[in-house]
């Protein structure tokens, strides 16, 4: 019981932390803080901005922000990283899907806020140092998995995280898997066989 | 060289876009750059009686709000089909009218976007409103047949050969036959972004389109302001599929929002904004009767067309141009109508008439196997035409034929049985194999092309189209480097900005025959003007030889048979393509169709398993990006059979489903294995790389091949799109 | 959207209280999903937000328990529907989380939260010019003359005939699930069939929470009937899309014949459905293709239809039917 939203003092009737902690742990929440994370100090009023630490693509960021901003809105505004896009900033179609904490999301219902403290990965932030590219990179390029190159990054974000969480046994399995990215050109069969060439070069690399 | 296959060659603009770095117009952000959004009419049709912007302009961080009581002023872009730049006659927000639903009745800008859209949130209007009508049940009055509209002839006179209706009367079989189909969006997946910046009194606009030459003019006329003083870039469009073919309703409110603050302003317009604030593929239902002999040839086809417009536009149609020419009916007549509605003026989307004409057509012309008894394979091939059944002249190429032949080798269609519910999947589930044929003009557009090689081996080249994901950039790049034996990591091409060559209309299906057959000659002008300079090995030595810094040429080239004067309308950014009726020939890209369905037993899904495709579209210059375009064309008569509708309440006129929750597109899981083919026979009587278009014809006849694959597996005959579970329960 | 403020929970207690002493405009915040979503449209405006998707203590879950499955509501969709006893012991739960939305949304979206989703009716999301008593109570109804070919059969009232849209809670409704809710005045529990109101007068009334109350976990009784089940999904595409009709069901066979069974309706109901007079009907008897058309034609025996969605209650019939017979082959 350490801070309190509304800064006052702990309330003795209310109901406990212990009372509320769940038996087995046996899985941890992805976004997980440690658990003495800071409730508040973050509020400047309603015209106010927030403070917001992010770890982007491995470089630390501090932010001053809008408590509305999306965490799509901000990286491509605010960071000038604008790989991931916005095609309906209703969670509806991936194009801006990136990586939160090593999962994949739609950044543009994420609240640049709730991300406080988590490490983003962009499009920008998948090649190797050496300049060369992410395997899946270059399989969407052998397989010309895209067309406009629009939904291609989240499409790529999201490609690498099926790869990781295992969900690549099956042609159907990656296609549903993969069904958050909408293609408006159509380029699912070169996208699909990009993905089964990259994850047998993710797994050996 | 049109004798030579171009070899697999990889997207050149490939390593940019899976690093996200190819730059999209909304992709253009640094500091001081303001955001726009707007607000919108809640309204189906009436006047705005008064508007309240002062709690948006209390919003801490809006600089700025535009309503019609400051835009008075701007001008209207005029009608793209009217000899205008805009999707549509009307500049919203210039006047208290409201035409339809969405339309946009403010803008609101501020130092961030968060700020900008509670200001557009908080807009208020009292309104005046009027009765609406949105469906194709209008009344009489509100039906203009085109034939007796003020609509150019004979470009929009209803098609007519031989005496259809005597013939369709004295036909042994006849078939006849009600389709509709809705309206349906574009729904690229780059929304319609504007970055818009002056510097000096020289406007420069951002924005994905296909058509720069006419957001430059459009806006030159709109802002009452030179067209030199406009820029307008669009290195790389995310997606046009007809909807970026002209200048945009928002385009002028950054512009104008822009010059107010100067500073730069960036308006993205929402998702279900975009549903209201541009085009749209119109709903349409057409009257099919089709008479044959008993033999199976077909003698008479008569296509009724009733086609939905605005109010305040004729956004005119040629479905039967397509159907006259499908086979070789010696009798034909065709009717198309317009039917006024309360909405945006509806527009081009990709095959926007061919698709919906084939699927009537093309059901009806298995319908007519059925009753005859003849495989659906044969009797097209036993129709098929080697002249235009509506001129009389011979086609430029057509190999039509081989392309049912080939795919039906492909697809394995000698193991279909006839019988509809006769075939039956591993699963249980119901099969059916169908085909449909497809055509599509092969329209070409006049061109200036430009070619400059630099002593140190670098080439630029450059020429009026643009690039929105069907591969041109790879295309041309094949072109430069089979002729000039460059290597592509010293070409940078110029399209899709103005500043260069014109920047005409990248749209039906032209790009391919209008770029690379200047290229083409571009290429060889400079080889010419090469041949003067001394003999070296490379072509840059020469110029190293004769002491030129670099050597420039350019060529203007007009479709075959296009006037002289076609070159004005091509620097004012007004189309300039004809086809595909050219001096002696007619001119069509031809593609046929093969589709299993999987009909779930007991839910009635219908899934898409597996698509054969073979297409003819004369020389393809790059073999990748034409069959990756071929396949999207196949998912898009998917979307367009199975899934997509944009679904209108007729009480509130606009549309109801305006996000991509809800207006449903395919998605992975939707789509199966597409198999694809091409003639690649060139065809150098269109010009003489041999190329014709890709990109609309490979949808054409996917929805009535899947329409006859769901009547093979269910018996059932639907006429109406899209087939849903509803449909077969 | 409204500008509002934002703080992060550092436990449970510490983001009832303020909630709690917040006032009206005062909501948590878990994954955003829903929330965030509908800030974006105008059709919820909190003006305090207080994050509990840290916070570790809501969580874990756990499947391997002798009575119960207990589930931490701040647990993430994806990571549940990838538990390994989930998948193999209680093919329901599991699928009910994997068919829904997409893996992005799941990494995001959280149990508790999941169960509180809130529909996807286009009157009551597009707001003006539609009249939605969700929205704005007293208002009317867009969709009961409008376009409902995805509203509810089931549950609807004259004032809102929206469709509740979630996957989980509709399985969790076949397996007894509870909830424990804590808010300012203690814990309770709650049944899950009973979390979810129907309409009735005030659909703006969505759950039986206050507030204040916050979910902590949900519990599901373990037992035998989980692994015959499934969750049968049927959407206008064939995935990332919400259910035009769904059914969670559950077997517990002894040979041929049925000795219980769960039915659930999902994509149907303006709540999770459950359908126990179906239930009963199967009971004692040999599960034949009849058998389960007949559980399906129970289960729809009181649907209304409206304009445009009565094949609703045919292809929901045919759902529960064809759902009891996957089941079946996994008893």
């Amino acid at each position: 019981m350490d801070d309190k939203p509304d800064g006052r003092n702990d309330n003795p009737a209310s109901v406990g932390r212990r009372d509320l902690m769940i038996g087995a742990t046996l899985a941890t929440a992805p976004f997980a803080k440690a658990a003495t994370a800071q409730v508040t100090a973050t509020q400047e009023g309603m015209t106010g901005r927030t403070e917001v630490s992010l770890t982007v693509n491995g470089e630390a960021k501090r932010l001053s922000l809008d408590p509305r901003a999306s965490l799509l809105d901000t990286l491509r505004e605010e960071l000038a990283l604008t790989g991931a896009k916005k095609g309906c900033d209703h969670g509806q179609c991936g194009a801006c899907t990136v990586h939160l904490d090593g999962r994949r999301i739609a950044s543009c219902l994420t609240l640049a806020v709730q991300a406080d403290g988590c490490a983003v990965t962009t499009i920008e932030g998948v090649s190797p140092e050496d300049g060369s590219l992410h395997p899946m990179q270059q399989a969407f390029i052998d397989h010309d998995a895209l067309q406009c190159g629009y939904c291609t990054p989240g499409q790529i974000m999201a490609a690498i995280a099926c790869v990781r969480e295992g969900h690549v046994g099956n042609a159907d399995e990656i296609r549903e898997y993969m069904s958050g990215n909408l293609c408006r050109c159509g380029a699912y069969a070169g996208i699909l066989a990009a993905i089964q060439d990259a994850a047998s070069k993710m797994r050996a690399g | 060289m049109s004798d030579m296959p171009y070899p697999d060659a990889l997207r050149v603009d490939a390593f940019d876009k899976v690093r996200g770095v190819q730059r999209y117009a909304a992709d253009n952000a640094r500091p001081g750059l303001a955001h726009a959004v707007l607000a919108t009419a809640t309204i189906a049709r009436g006047t705005v009686r008064r508007i309240d912007a002062a709690a948006a302009r209390a919003v801490p961080g809006v600089r700025l709000v535009l309503t019609h009581e400051e835009l008075n002023g701007l001008k209207p872009p005029g009608f793209l089909m009217g000899g205008g730049y805009g999707f549509q006659s009307i500049q919203p927000i210039t006047s208290p009218h409201i035409a339809y639903r969405g339309q946009p009745i403010a803008l609101v800008v501020a130092d961030n976007l968060e700020a900008a859209a509670e200001g557009a949130r908080l807009i208020r209007a009292d309104y005046a409103a009027e009765p609406h009508q949105v469906t194709l049940d209008a009344p009489e009055a509100d039906i203009v047949a085109q034939a007796d509209s003020p609509l150019p002839k004979p470009m929009f006179a209803d098609v007519k050969a031989g005496e259809a209706d005597a013939a369709y009367a004295a036909a042994a079989i006849r078939i006849e036959a009600d389709f509709r189909h809705p309206p349906q969006h574009q729904n690229p997946i780059e929304m319609l972004s504007t970055v818009a910046e002056w510097r000096d009194g020289h406007l420069t606009v951002h924005e994905g389109t296909q058509n720069a030459e006419a957001i430059r003019h459009g806006l030159a006329r709109q802002l009452g302001i030179e067209p030199e003083r406009i820029t307008v870039l669009s290195p790389s469009a995310g997606g046009g599929f007809g909807q970026k073919n002209s200048l945009q309703a928002h385009t002028v409110l950054a512009a104008e929002a822009a010059r107010r603050l100067e500073r730069p302003v960036k308006l993205v317009v929402t998702r279900a904004q975009i549903f209201h604030d541009s085009s749209f593929r119109p709903a349409s239902r057409h009257r099919i009767r089709l008479g044959a002999d008993t033999a199976g040839r077909m003698v008479a086809l008569i296509h009724e067309t009733d086609s939905q417009t605005s109010r305040h536009d004729l956004f005119p149609t040629q479905y039967t141009e397509l159907s006259a020419r499908l086979y070789g009916i010696a009798g034909f007549r065709g009717r198309e109508r317009l039917v006024r509605t309360d909405v945006q003026t509806p527009g081009y989307m990709r095959a926007p008439y061919e698709h919906p004409a084939a699927f009537a057509v093309e059901c009806c012309v298995d319908e007519l196997a059925y009753r005859l008894g003849r495989d659906p394979v044969a009797l097209r091939l036993a129709n098929d035409t080697t002249a235009d059944p509506i001129t009389g002249q011979p086609y430029s190429s057509r190999y039509l034929a081989e392309c049912l032949r080939r795919g039906a080798a492909r697809f394995g269609w000698d193991r279909r049985s006839m019988e509809p519910g006769s075939m039956r999947a591993e699963d249980g589930s119901l099969m059916g194999w169908g085909v449909a044929i497809g055509a599509y003009k092969a329209a070409t557009a006049a061109a200036i092309a430009r070619l400059r090689l630099s002593a140190d081996g670098a080439v630029t080249f450059s020429v009026g189209v643009h690039e929105m994901g069907q591969g041109i950039r790879t295309a041309i790049f094949a072109v430069l480097v089979r002729r000039l034996g460059v290597e592509p990591g010293r070409i940078t091409l110029e399209i899709g900005s103005t500043g260069t060559t014109p920047q005409h209309l990248t749209a039906g299906s032209w790009g391919t025959a209008t770029a690379i057959p200047a290229a083409e000659e571009v290429c060889d002008a400079l080889l010419r003007a090469l041949e003067t300079l001394p003999s070296r090995l490379s072509l840059a030595e020469r110029l190293r030889a004769a002491g030129r810094p670099y050597l420039e040429v350019e060529v203007s080239r007009r479709a075959p048979g296009q006037p002289e004067a076609v070159m004005g309308r091509l620097t004012s950014g007004l189309p300039a393509a004809m086809g595909p009726a050219y001096p002696g020939y007619v001119s069509f890209s031809h593609v046929a169709h093969f589709v299993e369905v999987r009909v779930e037993p007991s839910t009635r899904r219908i899934r898409v398993p597996r698509v054969v495709s073979v297409a003819d579209c004369g020389r393809v210059i790059s073999p990748r990006t034409a069959a990756s375009q071929l396949r999207g064309g196949v998912i898009w008569g998917i979307g367009a059979a199975l899934r997509e509708v944009s679904e209108v309440d007729v009480r509130y006129g606009g549309f109801l489903n305006a996000d991509l929750a809800e207006y449903v597109l395919p998605v992975h899981a939707d789509i199966g294995t597409i198999d694809v083919e091409f003639v690649d026979a060139p065809d150098p009587r269109l010009n003489a790389a041999g190329v014709k278009g890709l990109g609309e014809v490979s949808m054409v006849g996917v929805a009535p091949a899947i329409a006859n694959a769901v009547h093979h597996a269910t018996g059932r005959r639907l006429r109406a799109l899209p087939i849903r579970v509803e449909d077969l329960l | 959207m409204r500008p509002f403020t934002y703080a992060r929970a550092g436990d449970e207690a510490a983001a009832i209280r303020a909630v709690s002493s917040g006032g009206r405009g005062t909501r948590f915040l878990a994954g955003g999903t829903t929330l965030y979503d509908l800030m974006k449209l105008g059709a919820e405006a909190p003006e305090r937000l207080v994050d509990i998707s840290a916070l570790p203590g809501l969580a874990s879950f756990d499947t391997a328990g002798p009575r119960e499955l207990v589930f931490g509501a701040g647990a993430r969709m994806s990571d549940v529907a990838a538990d390994s006893r989930l998948v193999a012991e209680y093919p329901a739960l599991s699928e009910s989380l994997w068919k829904a939305a997409s893996q992005q949304l799941r990494n995001m979206a959280s149990l508790g939260g999941n169960l509180l989703q809130r529909t996807r009716c286009a009157y009551f999301r597009g707001g003006e010019p539609f009249a939605c008593n969700k929205r704005t109570p007293g208002s009317g109804c867009a969709a009961r003359e409008g376009i409902d070919r995805g509203h509810a059969v089931l549950g609807g009232s004259e004032a809102c005939i929206a469709t509740y849209p979630g996957d989980w809670a509709v399985a969790l409704v076949a397996f007894d699930a509870v909830v424990d809710v804590a808010g300012p005045n203690g814990a309770r529990t709650i049944p899950l069939q009973a979390l979810h109101r129907e309409p009735g007068t005030t659909p703006e009334v969505e759950t039986s929470l206050a507030r204040d109350e916050m979910i902590l976990r949900i519990r599901v009784p373990a037992t035998p009937l989980g692994r015959a089940s499934t969750y049968h999904k049927i959407r206008d595409r064939e995935s990332y899309a919400f259910a035009l009709a769904s059914a969670a069901v559950a077997l517990w066979m002894e040979g041929d014949v049925v000795r219980e069974a769960r039915i659930a309706l999902g994509g149907l109901a303006t709540r999770p459905w459950r359908a126990q007079e179906a239930e009963a009907g199967l009971v004692g008897r040999p599960l034949t293709l009849e058998a389960a058309r007949a559980a399906g034609e129970a289960a729809l025996r009181n649907a209304r239809p409206g304009h445009h969605n009565a094949f609703r209650i045919e292809l929901g019939t045919r759902t529960v039917a064809e759902a009891l017979l996957i089941a079946q082959r996994r008893a």
